[in-house]
């Protein structure tokens, strides 16, 4: 109680000296203020009710009751006993169990309402991995009085379901390690669908917003332990630290736990468990014990989850019969139902792969998308747009993509041109198509309420709008003023949607414009905590509060369909989203939303970033210089340099900021922003290579250091510097007038500088001078990096130029690498029309192997591109020339640059103009 | 020879592999020379060997546009895209050569004219260097023949300028004189006065010790009324504001609605008074050139400028006082905070919105009520319209109060120092007349017999009354202290006047003084709903009906007089405050153009003016001309 109080006043002092702050604070609810959240947190470890009952196998899943125990006979004001709940446990291949535990509705009445299901998000092809369990054994676990129903995962995994008191968990067969479990602390709890009790006040109050509430409490809530575990990550969106930090146990200052409730946050803070624009319930733990797992819950309500600290449970009386390390965390949702997915691992790149094989794999962008994009709010019109990108051109600078945010519009309706500002917009585009760029305009999600936009009187008329608890269309404050919001959670509004995209439909719109979706959370500026009531009504009388979460997602979805269907299903999309939610990856990228221009967030834009590659969103980026605020030009550049290996590199600005395209701060920084944006274009080839092995597999295009050093212990926690792919390492500089700067090079291999070719012992931290012209980056050794050493205006005019590969050699003389080449627009890839190309280093001598299996489609690709230049790093002798098989050619070998216009090093052998073909097999002995 | 070998390797490539390698893989040109400037071409035909230019390394003759980079520099590959750093020349007959990026080298794309830059086969390029070559030809006979008019008109400008000049600084020295003499008559005029006043104090000191206490006491009485009065005024003005900005609290801090209420009135004003001041100043151009009466009138305008924004400067000083409050007030979150719970729905999702847009939801609740057609809707507004009215009431009130009190003070000031440029903030000044005519006098041709006038009158006095020591003539006294007053009224006249005078010979009228007949002049332009003024050596503003927004006042030339800087204008709801670069360029008129604001409250402009019509460049242009008829061929090389 003492606590208690202590905490109430620490807050009440923080929420004092908050106000100088800019973020606002006290409109947001915590978790003090969420009754579910606080009932949840005040629960007792071991209080869960349930036992397991009736455990049997049908259709392929144990299923089983869970039903209350007898109630304790001395304690009062007891809620009344629990109806039984349904538990469902089914297994995957891959390594997926999945656990749903829902109401058991009695059949033959049919409540007026039932729980909500989050459809749309769980790929069909899941299904098709399902398991179809056939028996369930039962034994007596440890020192166990009652039974444990068991039931086989894999041939090294079982999954458990221990009957009193109720727990799941998976583990190992031979050694009987736990992996992941549910319910060890006795946390669950299920508040049920019930009748109000007469005077039963279920309306909520938050400063002047009431939520109704007229079904009740229906909070679900349960503790998850990982087992081995060091750190936990995941959960975004927030900016925070990479591994999470525990949010409850001793030692700990009150915290509040990570939020999972989709928001627009004005000038968010930097380290904040506070949720942001999107929520993935995925949490993934890795330790040098066990490896990694992973833990997925579909729910797209309210979520709050605590990361518990050693120590937590102490005085719970709780001990888990396991030795192992652990990390216990604790889930509460706010409705829904429980629908879990216990990813086993045992990698890294197996549990992202898991969680993918659930909610599908990230799209393959086109080859434009992943370049450097030029946006501002707002390139005010057309003049300004041919401004701008005459400047790019007078600089020297590449860029696919210009931007234009809402001010392009006639007054915020989306789908129509300012007509003042923008009056030939086709002419426009078709000005920057000519020179291979591409133009993206933004389509939100509120549609102004004025009788004569065709969009509202369409929607209005056909019922397409939420509606708000009374029935009535959902009327809230954007950006057009008064607004409403298209209810895209029902399949046929989305088609709709999609059909506003067509070329007929959006006047203005030619083939080389791509679309942003903002403000999806939904943004609603004069709703409670900035967003919809909850219990606003979607389609088949979902409540808000049950779908939030995923209100976004189905947004971005419902537009990516449009551009889908614009271009006849063989154009892919670009949409550019804010929310997210799980399976957002398959319909494009979204970025962090509104940071600022500060040196400690554009520190945080890499876990931001790498969390979100981990849980499937590889396709993201941070706004190059911070949306709000003037940056620096140091830090500009610095964000430039860094931001060039973000998966998606856009610059963007608020519009009260100075201009800052990268020619307006002198010569010097002009063209250091320029060999940033070259960077970039160089390495292209490389990352698209990785965009597909991320659309292939889900395993991210930019890496945390443990991913591919997941032995490595001094990388579980570090999130300063990343991988990109498994080749190259990069570290930020995130202070002003660095002259030094530490870098750690995990592995027993070296490391060699991206720009000079120097060699770094792995395993060490080395302490650097802070270059100014670049952040340091490194190939590592054993590594083959394909690049496009040109550069054009855009991507489009690079299709014929030559590529070089970069042989970085391992101490056994060996490297390997891989490129992926399509048209980079269409889908023919899947139908085979792609070159995938292995390279490997070997006993002095390279060759070229086909990766693409031979049946994997009939349509041809066709690629004349040559390899202009091979270099080598690391090689230990002198060879002068190489040969070429087939045809018995020679070509020059010498000392060369790594870099075009770098100095000539020792240490780097250049192949002169091998002129082989990309597509081609072929060896290239070094003699 | 490389070269060679190395195509016949690459034949033998394409014959091994079962595809037409060669073509794909060599953009190799069959000019060895391509993309090499005409003066550049020695330098690489001089020798085998060829040092990169850098002087980093040196490659062989066969290296040279191999489509493979050698130097760091891009010496080796003029002609291929394969050296970031190169740079290709293309000739482009017909037009101007012109030197690319390697960038641009067989990117699909035709940039040169000519077509020369694409030559891998992959595009074909039509040569449009003829057709282009004219149009460019022509439109740089339009600039020369805009110079040649130009430079004409410059030169007469820079005439007048260099006589205007010399006029100001001959009558300056004239001032400077008269004040001199003045400052001596009037010197002994106060000592005269003096005299009398010592002698009339000792008779009447007498008469006064009797009569000084009664006086003191009296006085005294009267001073503590004056005070305990004022000290009620200030409190109940005090109280006035805070009641104000307690309604503006409460009513959601609308910038807007206060911007209007200031400035609204003032507005009013400025555009009266300049209304008269456009037609002097359009007439002013021929006239100062004229005659020294002309100069009156460019006084008068110069005089009455100053004057208008200084009563403009100090409203607007006031509205954005309010308005910074108004901005603390939104700025301090807390306020807000507890506010919002009282908001209605609507009032909060403006409030909301403004924190990403500023004050851009002013502009955006504007078109808001209009554009909105629902009946509920138009009763929303025409309600708020109707709060507002009264708050503009109510405020126009004060305003109206603080001005009055303004004008007394300057009364109070005119009475002490009369000041010359009074005479248009308020009709009903007596002096005002007589401060003209007084003008006129000091500066007219005319003026030494007014001088000597006084010169005469103050002999007399002082004559006359040496005459009489004791007792003092009354009626003599009398003339001395009208005498004195006068005299000493004129000599700050003149004094203000040289000030004045001295203050604009300081500034910088450009090389030439090109720039002096922008003193006291403004050049607007109007764009959409916006007019802006600009006014060198003095503001640019920015008027949007009846308010005005400063974008800067004048600060300097900038870029060897080829901008004009107008710096810390009126500040940005959430950026810098707002400035002005003006950028010059040659014309036949005085004209603004193309206003822009590329970052927020960063404002750009266009002037053109004779004053940039400068010789050498049209001797510069004259010559590119030349060149590009002689690079033009005959029209059969065409074809």
């Amino acid at each position: 109680m003492r606590t208690r109080l202590s905490l109430f006043l620490l807050l009440l002092f923080l929420s004092s000296c908050a106000v100088v702050l800019s973020w606002k604070k006290e409109e947001f609810r915590n978790c003090n203020q969420t009754p579910f959240c606080k009932r949840a947190r005040s629960r007792k470890p071991g209080s869960s009710p349930f036992l397991a009952a009736d455990v049997s196998i049908s259709d392929g899943d144990l299923v089983a009751k869970l039903v209350p125990r007898e109630p304790d006979p001395d304690q009062e004001d007891q809620e009344p006993p629990a109806r039984p709940l349904a538990l469902t446990l089914s297994a995957y291949r891959d390594g997926v169990m999945r656990v749903k535990i829902d109401e058991d509705y009695p059949s033959q009445e049919s409540p007026h309402k039932r729980r909500f299901q989050v459809p749309d998000v769980i790929v069909s092809e899941f299904e098709s991995k399902k398991l179809w369990l056939q028996r369930v054994s039962t034994e007596r676990v440890g020192g166990d009085e009652g039974v444990s129903s068991i039931v086989y995962l894999s041939d090294e995994y079982e999954g458990v379901v221990r009957h009193d008191p109720f727990e799941v968990y998976v583990r190992e067969r031979s050694s009987g390690d736990r992996v992941l479990s549910m319910n060890s602390h006795g946390l669950f709890d299920f508040e049920q669908l019930r009748e109000k009790k007469e005077g039963e006040d279920w309306e909520e109050r938050f400063r002047s917003h009431t939520d109704t509430r007229p079904y009740g409490p229906q909070s679900i809530s349960f503790d998850v332990s990982f087992y081995g575990a060091d750190f936990v990550y995941g959960i975004p969106e927030r900016a925070a630290s990479l591994a999470l930090k525990p949010t409850r146990g001793p030692g700990i200052d009150h915290s509040e736990p990570y939020r999972l409730f989709n928001l627009d946050v004005f000038e968010y803070l930097h380290d904040s468990p506070f949720g942001l624009y999107g929520a993935i319930p995925f949490m993934i733990s890795h330790g040098k014990a066990r490896g990694t797992s992973g833990f997925f819950w579909l729910n797209a309500a309210e979520m709050q989850i605590d990361v518990l600290g050693e120590g937590w449970d102490a005085d719970s009386g709780i001990s888990l019969p396991s030795s192992q390390k652990r990390v216990d965390t604790f889930w509460m949702s706010e409705a829904g139902i429980v629908d879990a997915f216990f990813f086993i691992g045992p990698g890294p790149k197996d549990v992202v792969k898991q969680y993918v094989g659930v909610t599908g794999n990230p799209a393959m962008p086109q080859l434009f998308a992943i370049a450097y994009h030029q946006c501002r709010w707002n390139y005010r019109d057309e003049e300004d747009v041919e401004n701008v990108d005459a400047k790019f051109d007078e600089h020297d600078i590449p860029y696919d993509v210009l931007w234009l945010d809402i001010e392009h519009t006639d007054g915020k309706r989306y789908f129509t041109w300012d007509k003042v500002l923008f009056p030939h917009p086709e002419e426009m585009q078709r000005k920057l198509a000519a020179k291979g760029r591409h133009m993206v305009t933004i389509v939100d999600p509120h549609i102004k309420r004025d009788e004569s936009y065709h969009i509202h009187k369409e929607a209005s008329k056909n019922g397409y709008y939420v509606k708000d608890a009374s029935g009535n269309d959902f009327e809230g404050w954007c950006w057009p003023g008064s607004s409403s919001y298209i209810d895209m959670l029902s399949p046929e509004i989305r088609s709709w949607w999609a059909d506003k995209f067509s070329f007929e439909n959006y006047v203005g719109s030619t083939p080389s414009l791509y679309i942003w979706n903002d403000m999806n959370e939904p943004s609603v500026f004069n709703g409670p905590e900035l967003t919809m009531p909850r219990d606003a009504l979607h389609y088949g009388g979902v409540e808000h509060r049950e779908l939030h979460n995923a209100n976004g997602y189905y947004f971005h979805m419902a537009t990516s369909d449009g551009l889908l269907k614009r271009g006849n299903g063989n154009d892919r999309p670009f949409v550019l989203s804010r929310a997210f939610f799980p399976g957002s990856q398959r319909y494009g990228a979204v970025w962090t939303g509104d940071n600022t221009a500060e040196w400690d967030q554009l520190r945080v834009s890499v876990p931001m970033i790498l969390t979100l590659g981990l849980t499937g969103l590889s396709f993201s980026g941070a706004d190059v210089g911070g949306f709000f605020g003037n940056p620096e030009p140091e830090l500009l550049v610095r964000w430039y340099q860094l931001g060039a290996y973000y998966p998606f590199f856009r610059a963007h600005a608020h519009q009260d900021t100075k201009r800052r395209e990268p020619w307006l701060f002198g010569e010097r920084n002009t063209e250091l922003m320029r060999d940033a944006i070259r960077t970039r274009y160089m390495l292209l080839p490389f990352f698209y290579t990785l965009f597909r092995e991320a659309n292939v597999t889900g395993v991210p295009v930019v890496r945390p250091l443990w991913m591919e050093f997941p032995f490595d212990e001094a990388t579980f926690d570090k999130d300063e510097a990343f991988m990109v792919g498994n080749s190259l390492l990069v570290q930020g500089i995130f202070t002003e007038r660095a002259k030094h700067v530490s870098v750690y090079l995990p592995g027993k291999e070296s490391w060699y500088d991206l720009r000079t070719g120097t060699a770094y012992l792995g395993s060490k931290t080395h302490k650097l001078e802070a270059p100014e012209d670049h952040v340091p980056a490194f190939q590592r050794a054993g590594t083959i990096i394909p690049r496009r050493d040109r550069f054009r205006r855009s991507t489009t005019q690079t299709v014929n130029d030559p590529y070089t590969l970069v042989i970085a050699l391992n101490s056994s003389q060996t490297a390997e690498g891989e490129l992926y080449i399509d048209d980079g627009k269409s889908f023919e890839f899947k139908h085979g029309a792609y070159i995938h190309r292995r390279f490997v280093f070997k006993g002095g001598k390279l060759t070229s192997l086909n990766m693409a299996p031979a049946t994997s489609g009939n349509l041809p690709f066709k690629s004349e591109c040559i390899i202009e230049r091979i270099i080598i790093l690391g090689h230990a002798g002198g060879p002068k020339n190489a040969l070429i098989e087939p045809g018995n050619l020679k070509a020059q070998v010498e000392f060369g640059p790594l870099l075009l216009q770098g100095r000539s090093s020792s240490g780097v052998l250049t192949i002169r103009k091998p002129g082989i073909r990309i597509a081609d097999d072929w060896t290239i002995k070094v003699l | 020879m490389k070269a060679a070998k190395a195509r016949a390797v690459l034949a033998l490539l394409s014959l091994c592999v079962l595809s037409i390698a060669g073509s794909a893989s060599s953009s190799i040109p069959t000019d060895p020379f391509v993309g090499i400037a005409p003066e550049d071409l020695k330098y690489y035909k001089s020798s085998d060997v060829i040092k990169c230019k850098d002087g980093s390394k040196k490659f062989a003759r066969a290296q040279l546009n191999d489509d493979f980079c050698d130097c760091p520099d891009g010496t080796d590959e003029p002609g291929t895209s394969a050296c970031p750093g190169a740079k290709f020349y293309c000739r482009n007959a017909g037009h101007s050569p012109v030197l690319l990026y390697s960038s641009r080298v067989n990117d699909g794309i035709c940039d040169c004219c000519d077509g020369s830059d694409e030559y891998d086969g992959k595009v074909n390029c039509s040569n449009t260097c003829w057709e282009a070559g004219k149009v460019a030809r022509d439109k740089l006979r339009n600039k020369i023949a805009t110079y040649k008019e130009g430079v004409t008109l410059r030169k007469q400008e820079v005439e007048q300028a260099k006589l205007a000049l010399v006029k100001d600084e001959e009558e300056l020295t004239k001032l400077k004189n008269e004040e001199k003499v003045l400052k001596g008559l009037v010197q002994q005029l106060k000592e005269r006065k003096e005299q009398i006043e010592k002698a009339e104090e000792q008779e009447r000191l007498q008469k006064e010790k009797e009569e000084k206490e009664k006086k003191e006491a009296e006085e005294k009485a009267e001073k503590e009324k004056i005070k305990t009065e004022e000290e009620a005024k200030q409190e109940k003005k005090e109280g006035e504001i805070k009641a104000e900005i307690e309604d503006i609290g409460v009513a959601n801090t609308d910038h807007e609605k206060i911007g209007l209420v200031e400035d609204t009135p003032s507005d009013q004003n400025v555009e009266d008074d300049f209304e008269p001041l456009k037609e002097i100043e359009n007439g002013d151009n021929a006239v100062s050139r004229g005659q020294q009466a002309n100069g009156v009138d460019q006084h008068v305008v110069e005089d009455k400028d100053e004057s208008v924004s200084q009563v403009s400067q100090k409203e607007s000083e006031i509205a954005v006082e309010d308005v910074s409050r108004a901005d603390q007030m939104t700025a301090s979150g807390k306020d807000l905070s507890e506010d919002t719970e009282a908001l209605s729905k609507e009032e909060l999702g403006r409030l909301v919105a403004s924190r990403w847009t500023g004050e851009k939801t002013e502009k955006e609740d504007k078109d808001g009520i209009i554009e909105d057609s629902e009946g509920e809707d138009h009763e929303e507004t025409s309600k708020d319209a109707h709060v507002e009215d009264e708050d503009e009431y109510a405020s126009d009130a004060d305003d109206d109060d603080q001005r009055y009190e303004e004008d007394d003070i300057e009364d109070d000031v005119d009475e002490d120092v009369p000041v010359e440029d009074h005479y248009d903030t308020s009709s009903s000044h007596e002096s005002q007349s007589d401060d003209e005519l007084d003008l006129s006098d000091t500066t007219t041709q005319t003026s030494p017999s007014w001088l000597e006038k006084i010169q005469q009158t103050v002999r007399s006095i002082l004559q006359a009354v040496n005459l009489f020591q004791t007792p003092v003539d009354k009626s003599e006294a009398a003339r001395v202290r009208k005498e004195y007053d006068e005299s000493s009224a004129k000599l700050s006249k003149i004094e203000s006047r040289i000030s004045k005078l001295s203050d604009k010979l300081k500034y910088d009228f450009g090389k030439d003084k090109e720039f002096y007949s922008f003193y006291g002049r403004c050049f607007e332009s109007k764009q959409n709903k916006y007019v802006y003024k600009v006014c060198p050596y003095k503001q640019a503003t920015q008027e949007e009906g009846h308010s005005t927004t400063r974008l800067g006042q004048w600060d300097k030339f900038d870029d060897a007089y080829r901008v004009m800087i107008f710096s810390n204008g009126d500040r940005c709801w959430n950026g810098p405050d707002r400035s002005l670069k003006v950028r010059l360029r040659c014309g036949l008129k005085n004209e603004v153009a193309e206003v822009d604001e590329p970052s927020r409250c960063e404002y750009v402009a266009l002037l053109s003016t004779p004053a940039l019509c400068l010789e050498d460049k049209l001797k510069e242009l004259e010559h590119k001309l030349e060149l590009m008829e002689n690079e033009q061929p005959r029209p059969h090389d065409e074809l």
